[in-house]
């Protein structure tokens, strides 16, 4: 949403503007004594699209984003190493894998964020328990039995599976269902291959049903409840998302390839009105398991990475195109990245940290944190993490998919807002507006700052009120308390480099988290 | 540790002996969870013996089919892609042979093996070795996991698979001795990564050689080494004794076997008291399933249709109770890959995960329209069914009536067909509509199963029991 549209939008709602400085600036909204749907339409959050492609076995993230000037990367990986002459220029320091030239693309177009060092804290390098931390949004040592999107999802939709919303919330290309879209009352999606095929599935044979025998709180009974359920989720949808696959349309040519044409079913969907939020994609099989002959420049993994790279590439062409790329980000995700030393095999074994990839319009494109060390390492000789893979998720829920921050909380099982990284540009950060709440960032300015930055907040008259800038790696650059009765706070940032931060404010057990930046 | 998981679980299961006699419907779920013939002929020759006999005699049986011409010969180098890809459905035309041959406890163990000791063809890529590793699996289906275990090391399957033949001294490949803790025998949790790096060590020293795996000491790491904390120049006979003297491992196994024939949630109680009986019996199979599969436990009313059919057990069931099992395996075969469950193709190492990953929007209205399609005879694409010769495979929905049940009588015929076909009790309301879509129009007085207007209707019946959500459990 531009800037007019949402002040607009803001009179209307009768909300003071003096109370919402620098919405579009700061990607602040200070909070809203509104329900959720009030705050879902001011924000314009409602439609956005977000897909999911998860890159099943462990992708090996140093052949991916390549340390061309780290020595020790070609000494250790001598039959698998990616010559520094043969990458795509990402930085001085950085190369993208050869294959990887449509992200190389988005990325010098601002449309793309590498996300580097991401895992969490001991890292678990089996790869079921791995996908599982993943797709649960849990400590390495927490077992959830639902998955971070199904929790988000199933609270855009109260009463469900009771109720199904209109169109369905989640939508996986392929046959089964993921543990990431499972919600508290089941799966918050469905999945089928191909449209058509999945509505004659559901639309041919007899419509004579036998009545359910009455619930009944047995091990055959909760499983009799769940397929009932799944079986209504695909009677109510079929026939939506074939009208949308009817109408909708592709624009580009997508790539002969598995994950080509899978994306290519999305964007028909997305063309043809469906109002998912969630797409998740994945290979079929665990292809990124590269522990022999992975190859380099060419071979098995530099396939993966040109299927990857060339289908979303499309993708987002074909979205242009149609004029639907403001409401649809993207994020990749594996269970780990792979060791540093190449094993015996001319592969790599499980590791730890890798990047990720975040795409689309809205993005805040650019690379977050440094390259991982290859000589700081733990003790398997695997990467240190730097960024936790749910702060990522965090920046997610709130800045793209507009969620309040304690329903973020609840999603990841803790707080991550102080960490989300500013991935997105039309990114929103707002405090919870399910209490009336007393804690705000009301203005920060001048944003973008050059030698000092203003902050005022709304808090409690003795709060015990304080601000935290830290920068995109999550490390704290500036700590301040704050006068609560003057509600201003004055930040030297003179010696910041430039960049993205986030400032949280911190009063009265509440959190409330902004972003800033620093240019000169 | 934390959890959010409230996954209700049963209390501790009690693995006495159950003695008395079984019920039809106790034979019934033997039959369910022990072969992939739930049919009432099969129910119908265990009712009334004891649950000991019963598993003894499905124990013993086993279907004999001669190996493939091909599979004697070793893969030469440089042959062509096509000349091994087109050996790869014939070997899974093998193996159904086997599976639709003899109802019997051991091709079960067969697959549970198969998904447990995971590979697949585009990996392993000669028909060859998939062939021996089946073998070896149906070999030792009932027998030592020790024995098992220990072959599974150096089968030239698996060393295709997880990467056994290129893993070197002195900078190992860690594929193996990973899967080998988490997925064959200790379950994550159990082992540290030290242990990994450890046991990988241990595990060099393997080449294939024409169709076997060979072992030269030579090539091996017989250095000293730590793992699960015994030091010493272990090799790989001594991880599998190192390995299977934890009490995880008897544990890992258990929960399995809990998973695979009585319900998805044991307690930890239920787990830890087949552990027992799998350390007791030094891990001899035959001894734990006959404990396992007679057990009170096993029998609990609680547990009945608590498990949700797997593609095989579905689709391979319902073709031997409607006795359509002489249709082209090409079908049958198509029909399980596209439910999830390809023959030496499972998703991962892991395996099958079975459950709940079996149903989805798509697979659920899938196994619906298989279902119905069978019992009118039909493919998917609305053609008759044929054997593999073309000939026509027609069904028979009034001989299926009539062996069932008297089926002069028209709710006989529910009943009956109910119970074969549904592991879970049915409510009065439920066969009244049964009834209904048997009879559809004509009086009960008027029913005469010997007219054509019968067969129509038993068929009608059949699609709409297989319709049912509760067919998909067994």
């Amino acid at each position: 949403m531009d800037r007019r549209r949402f002040l607009s939008k803001a009179g209307k709602t009768g909300i003071a503007l003096a109370t919402l400085p620098g919405v579009v600036d700061s990607f602040s909204v200070r909070a809203l004594a509104h329900g959720n749907d009030a705050l879902d339409r001011l924000l314009g959050t409602g439609d956005r699209i977000l897909v999911l492609i998860q890159m099943a076995g462990g992708n090996d993230g140093l052949n991916t984003i390549v340390p061309i000037t780290i020595d020790k990367y070609y000494t250790d990986r001598p039959s698998i190493a990616i010559p520094k002459s043969s990458t795509l220029r990402l930085s001085d320091d950085l190369g993208w894998h050869p294959s990887m030239a449509g992200f190389r693309d988005a990325f010098d177009d601002g449309r793309l964020a590498i996300v580097q060092g991401v895992t969490y804290p001991n890292p678990d390098r089996s790869h079921f328990r791995g996908t599982d931390i993943w797709l649960t949004a849990t400590d390495a040592d927490v077992f959830a039995s639902t998955g971070w999107m199904g929790r988000y999802l199933e609270t855009l939709a109260p009463g469900y599976p009771a109720s199904l919303p209109d169109h369905p919330l989640a939508i996986q290309i392929g046959t089964s269902i993921s543990l990431g879209l499972l919600g508290s009352q089941g799966s918050a999606g469905i999945s089928f291959r191909d449209p058509d095929e999945f509505y004659r599935l559901v639309n041919t044979g007899s419509s004579e049903e036998v009545p359910a025998s009455p619930s009944s709180d047995t091990p055959a009974g909760r499983e009799i409840d769940f397929m009932r359920n799944v079986a209504r989720a695909a009677n109510v949808y079929a026939k939506v998302v074939k009208q949308a696959a009817d109408k909708g349309k592709a624009t580009v040519s997508y790539p002969n390839s598995d994950l080509g044409a899978k994306l290519k079913v999305v964007s028909q969907l997305i063309s043809g009105g469906l109002s998912s939020r969630v797409y998740l994609l994945s290979w079929a099989g665990f292809n990124f398991d590269t522990h022999a002959n992975q190859g380099g420049v060419a071979g098995t993994h530099a396939n993966l990475l040109r299927e990857l790279s060339e289908a979303v590439a499309a993708f987002m062409a074909d979205m242009k195109v149609q004029g639907h790329d403001d409401r649809i980000s993207g994020m990749t995700f594996s269970e780990f990245g792979r060791r540093v030393m190449e094993n015996g095999s001319q592969g790599t074994d499980h590791g730890t940290a890798a990047p990720l990839f975040v795409f689309g319009k809205h993005v805040n494109g650019g690379i977050y944190g440094k390259h991982p060390s290859l000589t700081d390492l733990d003790d398997r000789g695997d990467m240190l993490m730097q960024h936790d893979y749910r702060a990522i998720y965090a920046s997610v829920l709130l800045q793209w998919l507009g969620a309040p921050a304690t329903l973020a909380q609840n999603v990841l099982f803790r707080d991550f807002a102080s960490t989300a990284l500013p991935l997105f540009k039309s990114a929103t950060s707002v405090n919870d507006t399910s209490r009336p709440a007393s804690v705000g960032i009301t203005s920060i300015g001048p944003n973008p700052a050059v030698d000092h930055v203003r902050i005022r907040v709304d808090v409690p008259p003795f709060s015990n009120a304080s601000i935290v800038l830290r920068d995109i790696a999550g490390n704290a650059v500036r700590t301040t308390s704050v006068d609560a009765w003057t509600g201003t706070c004055d930040l030297d940032v003179m010696g910041l480099a430039r960049g993205t931060y986030v400032v949280t404010l911190t009063a009265d057990r509440q959190t409330v988290h902004s972003f800033i930046t620093v240019s000169r | 540790m934390m959890r959010f998981d409230d996954t209700p679980r049963l209390a501790v299961a009690d693995l006495t002996p159950r003695t008395e006699a079984l019920s039809y419907d106790d034979a019934m779920h033997l039959v369910r969870r022990t072969t992939f013939h739930p049919t009432n002929a099969l129910a119908a020759t265990y009712a009334g013996q004891t649950p000991a006999a019963a598993v003894a005699d499905l124990m013993s049986k086993s279907s004999n089919i001669p190996a493939p011409e091909w599979a004697a010969v070793p893969p030469a180098q440089g042959q062509d892609f096509a000349e091994y890809a087109r050996l790869w459905p014939e070997l899974q035309r093998w193996w159904y042979r086997h599976a639709v041959g003899t109802p019997s406890l051991r091709e079960r163990m067969v697959l549970f093996w198969h998904n447990h000791f995971t590979a697949d063809y585009i990996t392993v890529y000669f028909a060859q070795y998939l062939y021996k590793q089946s073998k070896l699996f149906r070999d030792n289906a009932v027998g030592s996991y020790r024995t098992l275990a220990t072959k599974t090391i150096g089968d030239p399957a698996m060393l295709m698979y997880l990467n056994g033949n290129q893993s070197i001294k002195g900078n190992p490949n860690e594929n193996f001795g990973r899967e080998w803790f988490e997925l064959f025998t200790l379950g994550i949790g159990n082992y540290s990564e030290r242990d990994v790096v450890e046991v990988s060590r241990a595990f060099t020293g393997w080449r294939i050689a024409g169709l076997e795996g060979v072992y030269n000491p030579q090539l091996a790491d017989r250095d000293e080494k730590t793992i699960l904390g015994a030091t010493g120049p272990w090799e790989y006979p001594d991880v599998v004794r190192i390995t299977l003297q934890q009490e995880a491992c008897a544990r890992f196994l258990a929960r399995k076997l809990f998973r695979t024939f009585v319900e998805q949630n044991p307690s930890a109680e239920s787990v830890d008291a087949l552990a027992s009986i799998i350390v007791k019996a030094d891990y001899d199979m035959q001894l734990v399933l006959t404990a396992l599969l007679t057990s009170k436990a096993f029998f609990d009313p609680a547990v009945r249709g608590a498990i949700i059919k797997s593609p095989v057990d579905l689709v391979i069931g319902l073709a031997s109770q409607y006795n359509m099992l002489d249709v082209d395996p090409r079908v049958i075969l198509g029909v399980m890959t596209q439910l999830g469950q390809e023959i030496f193709y499972p998703p991962s190492v892991e395996g099958w995960k079975g459950w709940h990953s079996w149903i989805s929007s798509s697979t659920f209205p899938l196994r619906q329209r298989f279902a119905e399609n069978l019992i009118a005879g039909k493919t998917a694409t609305g053609q008759s069914l044929t054997d593999a010769n073309g000939q026509a495979v027609a069904p028979n929905p009034t001989a299926f009536a009539k062996a069932i049940t008297d089926a002069d009588d028209p709710r006989k015929i529910v009943e009956a067909t109910c119970k074969v076909m549904l592991a879970v009790p049915t409510t009065e309301q439920q066969r009244a509509v049964l009834l209904e879509i048997l009879l559809s129009g004509i009086p009960d007085y008027e029913w005469d199963i010997d007219t054509p207007g019968a067969a129509v209707r038993v068929r009608g019946l059949l699609q709409a029991i297989v319709r049912m959500p509760e067919y998909q459990l067994m």
